[in-house]
């Protein structure tokens, strides 16, 4: 009896085995690393996560979401740790630099003969271009970087009689001058003569038109610093001329983006340059909430100057220790602009979660209350903060790099304000991608020092403390043209 | 059980170790978390020291670089500069600081009216408990070279200067104003020492000076302020120990214009890594700072000395 008894036990073990080798089979794990831009544990990631497993039978999806400031330190320290996920979002930054140093899988046949790319629905071929790395592909981005474009303000341009927004460079500056001399206040400021990342010039575009402090390829393929240029001595002469006759904020030096923002809100000033999208929302709203008129006028690049910058998305890669890196490709990457379901998934959320097309009421007892009818899309309270709504996923519907598939309802015409989109398609229409600039050991190595002299001599130029002859002698003087030099030489070497 | 000595003491002898800790064996356990969380959050991590000596920018394998670290850091200028100012903002905050605690201690002591010595301290106190991101923001609407910044609007009026200054981006001013504004948040919470010192002043040697005819002002020479020197050295010695950790003050406070001629070290760290335009060089920053570590402890060591000349006891 016992010997019966221990022969079934172990032929019990032996099914149980057999089962869950089959089971372990048939499920394939993806783990994915991603910051806070995918909707957190707080905000429904369980209901996110069981709806991608309910669109892709055969696959676990295991998330690993740090918080959004600690998100680069905890994925440097698994990357250190050997431990790779198998998908992660990189900013432009990283991916450069991974990409340099083997870590990522070149997914440019994967996505040469990928879904997405052969949909036809499709519009990022030029942001694809962009993020190729010596002609290879090593990540994926569902939606533009996007980028700023200059705000005007309607009520100051009627105050001053002027009936038409600028077009060319000349009308531009007499509108800043007409500002001044109405308001007695400068009529520019920005957060900072020069921003601390790549597109660097985007919040003073009309003053630093087609020069740029960091480097860039030129058409036959060689590296240039853009700082070293004539272009740039150009602007800095604009810039310091534009402070000194007061029509840029001095204080832009030491402006925050939240500064620059409660300056216009606070009608300090009447042009401002910032994000396109959502923001052309935010601001006419915050406007209006100060008592001041919110209409906004979103001007085109001025005449003969370039578009705008659109800033590198943060992009999707498969690292090189993925098992079967196609199979990542195919079911989590050309999956995510689907047209359908998954795309829905990515850009809005889980519907009854994040979005609903059922009758209901959504903030009720607030003054932003709503009521819908059956069938009327919407996007539901925000889990965590009470009295907002959800915006939207992962993917900004107004950049999003894919249409809809003919025939699937696309919420987008219903959920996005008029002015918010004719700001974004503005900026889709005008707009070019900030170039990625590889890895080389000796951009690490002297680039931190080197962008601080950069920055100092632009201020001190901007300021009037030093002439623009003088701040350009100071970059020769303390090193600063060898290390671009060095620099230079190190990226045209990756060329040979 | 005892033993006698060859010079005839009689000496307790001690029981085995194993004995002696079985018998407290409960202390032990209690320790032992502690003893953990010391090796695992303290020391285990002390072995990254060792990539001061590699080149590794996360992704492959450190690359064994010997001293190149340090010979690049002591061929930097930016490094010295750094160096240089941490030292140099460190001592003079803590000199001012200091000097400062004593002073306010000292006024405090001799107000009379209980209510508004308490309403004084706890106004004084109060700036301690912002945020160095919250104190900028303040500071910088204060220093504003705008219409709406108070300190230069002021300094019109009074007819010191004709045109506003632009304190932040000027490297000057911009050192003076960190002293000040550092002197502003840090000097009330300083006070709490000395006031605790004042207090414990016996009042019987108040009433012997008054006795011999001592007025307010020499009693506050001869008896108040010859009681606070002792803590005066204490508080300088336990904070010059800890003058190498020297950031967010200065971070807060920096802009384009001023950064290179205001960076410490912590500061200039901070750049080389997230302005590198790509990884940074750990090894090189490990190697920072080491050299940092290096310097606080032979600074804690020399603190240490000369704390037990003077107090009879060391600070570790």
């Amino acid at each position: 009896m016992k010997k019966l008894v221990a022969l079934m036990l172990a032929l019990a073990l032996c099914m149980s085995m057999v089962v869950i080798s089959a089971s372990a089979e048939e499920t394939f794990k993806i783990v994915m690393m991603v910051d806070t831009t995918v909707v957190d544990q707080n905000n429904g990631r369980d209901a996110f996560e069981a709806r991608w497993e309910e669109l892709h039978p055969g696959f676990d999806l295991e998330i690993i979401q740090p918080d959004h400031s600690a998100y680069y330190d905890v994925m440097q320290q698994r990357m250190s740790s050997g431990d790779w996920p198998d998908v992660l979002i990189l900013s432009s930054t990283y991916y450069a630099d991974y990409a340099a140093n083997g870590a990522l899988w070149d997914m440019t046949e994967a996505w040469e003969n990928s879904q997405t790319k052969n949909s036809g629905r499709f519009n990022g071929d030029n942001v694809f271009e962009g993020l190729k790395i010596d002609g290879k592909l090593y990540g994926f981005a569902p939606y533009r970087g996007n980028g700023c474009v200059t705000y005007v303000k309607k009520a100051w341009m009627d105050d001053c009689g002027i009936t038409e927004a600028p077009t060319t460079y000349d009308a531009y500056i007499e509108m800043l001058k007409a500002f001044t001399a109405k308001y007695g206040t400068y009529a520019v400021a920005a957060a900072g003569f020069v921003g601390n990342e790549a597109p660097f010039v985007n919040y003073l575009p009309e003053f630093y038109q087609d020069a740029y402090p960091y480097f860039i390829q030129q058409e036959d393929g060689s590296w240039v610093d853009g700082f070293t240029q004539d272009n740039m001595k150009a602007a800095m002469q604009r810039i310091q001329d534009a402070v000194k006759d007061g029509l840029i904020d001095k204080e832009t030096l030491t402006n925050t983006t939240a500064d620059a923002r409660n300056k216009f809100y606070d009608d300090k000033f009447g042009v401002f340059t910032y994000w396109a999208g959502t923001w052309a929302t935010n601001l006419k709203t915050n406007l209006e909430a100060n008592g001041k008129d919110g209409e906004l006028i979103a001007l085109k690049p001025l005449e003969g100057l370039p578009a705008y910058y659109d800033r590198v998305p943060p992009v999707w890669c498969i690292t090189s220790k993925c098992s079967d890196p196609q199979k990542v490709f195919d079911a989590f990457i050309d999956t995510m602009l689907d047209g359908g379901d998954c795309q829905m998934l990515w850009t809005y959320g889980v519907e009854g979660v994040h979005w609903s097309k059922s009758a209901g009421t959504v903030l009720a007892g607030t003054e932003k209350e709503k009521t819908y009818e059956d069938g009327q899309f919407h996007m539901l309270e925000n889990l965590e903060k009470e009295g907002t709504l959800y915006t939207k996923n992962h993917i900004d519907p107004m950049l999003s790099l894919a249409s809809f598939a003919d025939g699937y309802y696309d919420p987008k015409e219903d959920s996005v304000k008029p002015e918010a989109k004719a700001a974004a398609e503005l900026f889709n229409e005008n707009s070019r991608l900030a170039a990625i600039v590889p890895a080389t050991p000796t951009l690490s190595e002297l680039n931190g020092e080197l962008t601080t002299l950069k920055g100092e001599i632009i201020a001190d130029i901007a300021l009037g403390n030093l002439s623009v002859e003088e701040g350009f002698a100071k970059f020769e003087n303390e090193g600063g043209l060898e290390m671009s030099n060095e620099i230079v030489a190190s990226l045209n070497e990756l060329n040979k | 059980m005892a033993s006698v000595t060859s010079n005839g003491t009689i000496r307790a002898r001690k029981k085995p170790l194993l004995k002696r800790m079985s018998k407290y064996w409960g202390f032990y356990l209690m320790f032992i978390p502690v003893l953990v969380f010391v090796a695992v959050f303290h020391y285990a991590p002390m072995f990254g020291i060792r990539y001061a000596f590699y080149s590794w920018k996360i992704i492959g394998d450190p690359k064994w670089v010997g001293l190149a670290n340090f010979e690049k850091l002591f061929s930097q200028s930016q490094f010295s500069v750094s160096f240089t100012n941490t030292i140099v903002f460190s001592v003079v905050k803590l000199l001012l600081n200091t000097g400062f605690a004593v002073i306010i201690s000292l006024l405090l002591n001799e107000m009379i009216s209980l209510k508004f010595k308490k309403l004084s301290q706890t106004i004084i106190y109060l700036p301690h408990f912002m945020s160095w991101v919250v104190t900028a923001s303040v500071f910088s609407l204060l220093l504003s070279p705008s219409n709406s910044g108070l300190i230069n609007q002021l300094l019109i009026k009074m007819g010191v200067i004709s045109e506003p200054v632009y304190y932040l981006a000027d490297k000057g001013w911009w050192r003076i104003w960190y002293y000040i504004i550092n002197v502003w948040r840090e000097t009330g919470w300083q006070t709490i020492i000395f006031m605790a010192t004042l207090t414990g002043i016996d009042p019987g040697i108040y009433e012997a000076a008054s006795i011999d005819g001592a007025g307010r002002w020499k009693k506050m020479r001869y008896v108040t302020f010859p009681a606070l020197g002792n803590t005066i050295i204490t508080v300088l010695i336990l904070n010059l120990a800890k003058i190498m950790n020297l950031f967010e003050s200065v971070f807060v406070l920096q802009n384009d214009s001023v950064k290179r001629a205001t960076n410490v070290l912590q500061t200039y760290v901070y750049y080389q890594t997230f302005n590198a335009g790509a990884s940074a060089d750990y090894g090189y920053t490990t190697a920072i700072g080491l050299f940092r570590s290096l310097v606080g402890l032979a600074l804690m060591l020399i603190c240490n000395y000369a704390s037990k000349k003077v107090r009879g006891r060391g600070i570790v």
